[in-house]
């Protein structure tokens, strides 16, 4: 039995036939690489997740933490999971070699967390967020600061955290008030109360560097008196920690990631917190926005997987689980009971489920191996395009995949019928889990005015003419087979709607109706994200359909009944053609659907603003 | 001490289907891993060198691609990897395969211990192991669920069919070990990087390297030869009892006797 949390050949698929990741290799710096180092990553990632991590989700979704006397303890059975994951080295995966990490492609790290995060979305938080501090001490902090801090966060000895909402300033961050007062030594006393910060406080390890958002006194109002500090929760004095004065207030109960410890941290109530700088004065949101990308491409990695996960126990138990007869024989009592797949409307679900999961993949991979395709970049004009790739695609990656992987979380429990309403099957964990990915690093209304807003803008719509550019490309590629003529007009007519749209946006904004783009740049996002998808599906067809046909020039299957044959006993061709279906039913179902959208938005409506409030409904 | 660890691969088991038509396994598609006792072997030998020093060498026999479980293998923690590979080992049965990897391990010379896992799952003989003891002239300890490393002898406890026995045999000693005896480790990221690299401590011995003969080793020099595999066929002759439950007893206790199965005291 294959693993349940994702389908290993599609991975490898994505990675090595439509990626060819193994080029990356032959830059330097990637050239201690090989696929064969790949590969066992990925099966040590696989068995590590399967055997270790797994079984701690459903263990860790009923126990939650506890908070007792200011301190958070984490469920038991993360203890071991979380020593094997910083004893194997995972949390290091693609740190940089000189900075003690093994280097390895972005891309190739998207797919171990993916497996990860598969396994136990709560748990991976915890070293998830550990990096990402450890990252931005990385790139700003003085030597001092990298040696007393980010070595001990790379190795998985101390963790971290990023401390940005307050009650006051969620979206709004530049309402924070959390005050930093200069001290004669050049530290910072630190006063304030932080809430929602994800791994703010547990007992995985000796101690949490917090990396707090902070306004200085006297520095200017909004984000631009933003400064940022490494408020560690207990300070090293003489070589011993002492207690930092942060203390841990609350636990949120939430709907989902129950064993990730969502706190409200106070700062400084004894006044006694220290904070070190990092890098400038009111520098801190450029400073955070830098990891932006990262980290919303983290999120986009978890919605992702709890979609794999979900698609595959949905799948097995589509198998496994009979009930009724099939469809032409509704009538005959004493026909065949068949597994629920025969049933016409489970399939739509799964095929509904695969293509989705399945896009999402391609989508989150590509994004981490532009990110490598930059680092290994031959010209400056290089890797100007696919930062360019990455900029636009990452509101996408993260909400995409958060919106459409939550709905195919839900399917799954639909799939299930009335056991995957309940506990006993884990899809409806994956769906609860699987909910905050469209709320946090920047909600998903907030990626829609990113993209249309910023990334729609930058260097005069730039950045969209290329990712145009690209599909075009594709399209006179996949054109010229005849076989994929249904996937690629569905896919043709949604790329010109994006075009229109895109260009009624551009008229829109420098009218006075620039209210409508940004009323509208959800269900644009959607509409990008759709082509975006429906362009990775695409690409993969063009590669599958020529394998497929190969094996069955090589199996001289030249009828539908000789090509069913092979269908049947050779595993390879059944995938290929499963991943031409994916295509062609996202195409149909999905970009089918992008003339509709695209009228929506180009409707103009505007009821939802200019309805007054009272009219919603009378309270 | 030095330790041999003897690793097979072996297709992964959970994976492999039965093609309906011909009987065979289906191996396209299937991945290779480590025999999961030997695993636990490898573990063994890992905790003794970590507490008393010396080196583990991983010895495996297989075609090029085994070179995979010698890597894994060395991202645990092992020290040095040998792989035989040579068409003449092609088709081997034990006896061939015990004399081929009983021929390295006298090349290795320097060792105190040699472990393995009870048997392989794809053969399931588990007659590797005292084979290659006896090859070698040592004594064996199989079926070992504990084991504990003194100077210039280990003490084992053996799992037998109704209970356990603690042995003591003098080094060098063969032993051949249990799930139950330990976990395994996970490999490294950082070890599977250093396994994969050209200057990894991986050596491949042919036939020439151990200095057999084609006759002895392989198909050649096996004394069994497969003739057929097949599946099985579980035909199934169901017979459904009716009447009172004393009336069913009945019938069963009968039918039982019929086929002359004992029912105890």
């Amino acid at each position: 039995m294959a693993n349940l949390l994702c389908d290993e050949r599609d991975v490898k698929f994505v990675l090595y036939e439509q990626l060819n990741i193994e080029e990356l290799c032959e830059s330097e710096k990637y050239s201690e690489f090989s696929r064969e180092t790949f590969d066992m990553v990925l099966d040590a990632a696989v068995k590590l997740a399967e055997k270790e991590i797994w079984p701690t989700n459903a263990d860790g979704d009923q126990k939650g933490v506890i908070l007792e006397q200011g301190a958070v303890k984490v469920p038991e059975s993360f203890h071991n999971a979380y020593r094997l994951y910083c004893e194997g080295g995972w949390s290091l995966l693609a740190v940089p070699p000189d900075m003690g990490g093994q280097g390895f492609p972005s891309v190739l790290n998207c797919a171990a967390v993916e497996l990860f995060s598969a396994a136990n979305q709560a748990f991976m938080m915890y070293p998830g967020l550990t990096i990402g501090a450890a990252r931005l001490i990385e790139k700003y902090g003085t030597e001092d600061q990298l040696r007393e801090y980010m070595d001990r966060m790379y190795s998985g000895e101390w963790a971290g955290t990023m401390c940005l909402t307050e009650p006051q300033a969620g979206s709004d961050v530049g309402a924070l008030r959390t005050k930093a007062v200069k001290n004669p030594d050049g530290t910072y006393k630190i006063s304030g109360g932080k809430i929602f910060i994800s791994a703010g406080d547990h007992d995985l390890t000796e101690n949490i560097v917090h990396m707090v958002l902070a306004r200085v006194e006297g520095a200017p109002p909004g984000t631009r008196g933003i400064s940022i500090f490494i408020v560690p929760k207990k300070r090293v004095e003489n070589g011993e920690l002492v207690d930092n004065d942060v203390i841990c207030a609350a636990t949120e109960k939430k709907l989902g990631i129950h064993a990730s410890a969502t706190c409200a941290l106070n700062f400084g109530e004894k006044d006694n917190c220290i904070g070190y700088l990092l890098g400038a004065e009111n520098e801190g949101m450029r400073i955070m926005f830098n990891m932006m990308n990262e980290a919303r491409l983290a999120v986009g990695i978890q919605g992702l997987a709890q979609a794999s996960a979900a698609y595959m126990h949905a799948l097995r138990y589509a198998k496994e689980r009979v009930q009724g007869p099939e469809i032409h024989a509704l009538k005959d009592p004493t026909a065949p009971k068949v597994p629920i797949i025969y049933h016409p409307d489970v399939r739509r679900m799964l095929m509904w489920m695969k293509c989705v999961t399945e896009g999402i993949r391609a989508l989150i991979y590509y994004a981490g191996y532009c990110e490598d395709r930059i680092h290994a970049a031959k010209s400056e004009e290089e890797a100007a395009k696919y930062q360019g790739f990455l900029d636009i695609l990452i509101p996408i990656c993260k909400s995409w995949s958060s919106d459409m992987g939550f709905r195919v979380t839900e399917l799954a429990i639909q799939v299930h019928g009335g056991y995957g309403y309940c506990r006993e099957y884990p899809v409806e964990q994956f769906m609860r889990d699987s909910k905050i990915c469209s709320i946090y690093e920047g909600t998903n209304g907030i990626q829609a005015l990113d993209l249309v807003g910023r990334k729609l803008a930058v260097k005069q719509g730039a950045l969209f003419k290329s990712i145009v550019a690209e599909t075009g490309n594709l399209l006179k590629n996949a054109s010229k087979n005849y076989r994929l003529k249904d996937i690629v007009e569905p896919f043709a007519q949604a790329r010109s709607q994006l075009v229109e749209v895109t260009r009624y946006f551009g008229l829109k904004s420098i009218t006075e109706d620039f209210m409508i783009p940004v009323l509208y740049a959800s269900p644009y996002l959607e509409l990008f994200g759709d082509l975006a998808v429906g362009f990775m599906l695409l690409w993969q067809a063009v590669i599958a359909d020529r394998r497929l046909e190969e094996i069955y020039n090589d199996a001289k299957a030249d009828t539908p009944e000789k090509k069913a044959e092979v269908l049947r006993t050779n595993r390879s061709a059944a995938f290929y053609r499963g991943k031409v279906a994916s295509a062609q039913f996202f195409s149909n179902t999905f970009l089918s659907l992008s003339k509709g959208k695209a009228r929506a938005i180009m409707s103009g409506e505007r009821s939802a603003i200019d309805l007054p409030e009272e009219s919603f409904a009378l309270f | 001490m030095d330790i041999v660890v003897l690793v097979k691969q072996v297709p992964n088991t959970t994976e492999v289907r039965i093609d309906p038509k011909t009987g065979n396994l289906i191996r396209e598609g299937v991945e290779s891993i480590i025999n999961p006792e030997d695993r636990h072997a490898l573990e063994a030998a890992l905790q003794i060198r970590d507490n008393t020093g010396g080196k583990v060498t991983v010895l495996s026999m297989g075609p090029p691609q085994a070179i995979d479980g010698i890597c894994e293998a060395l991202a645990m923690g092992a020290d040095r990897g040998i792989l035989l590979s040579d068409r003449i080992f092609a088709g081997a049965d034990t006896w061939a395969t015990s004399t081929t990897l009983g021929r390295a391990i006298r090349k290795i010379e320097q060792f105190d211990l040699v472990l393995a896992g009870r048997q392989a799952v794809d053969g399931d003989t588990a007659q590797i192991g005292p084979q290659v003891a006896e090859y070698l002239g040592i004594p064996q300890l199989t079926y070992v669920q504990k084991l504990e490393v003194r100077e210039g002898a280990v003490i084992a406890e053996r799992a037998l069919e109704d209970g356990c026995e603690h042995i003591e045999a003098p080094t060098p000693v063969l032993v051949t070990v249990l799930s139950s005896l330990n976990e395994p480790r996970y490999p490294t990221v950082a070890g599977l990087i250093d396994s994969t690299r050209p200057r990894a401590p991986i050596e491949i011995w042919n036939g020439a390297d151990l200095g057999v003969k084609a006759y002895e080793v392989g198909l050649a020099g096996s004394l069994t030869q497969v003739v057929k595999t097949f599946t099985p066929k579980g035909a199934r002759n169901t017979q459904y009892l009716e009447g009172s439950p004393a009336a069913v007893a009945a019938q069963l206790i009968d039918a039982l006797r019929k086929k002359e199965i004992r029912l105890g005291e």
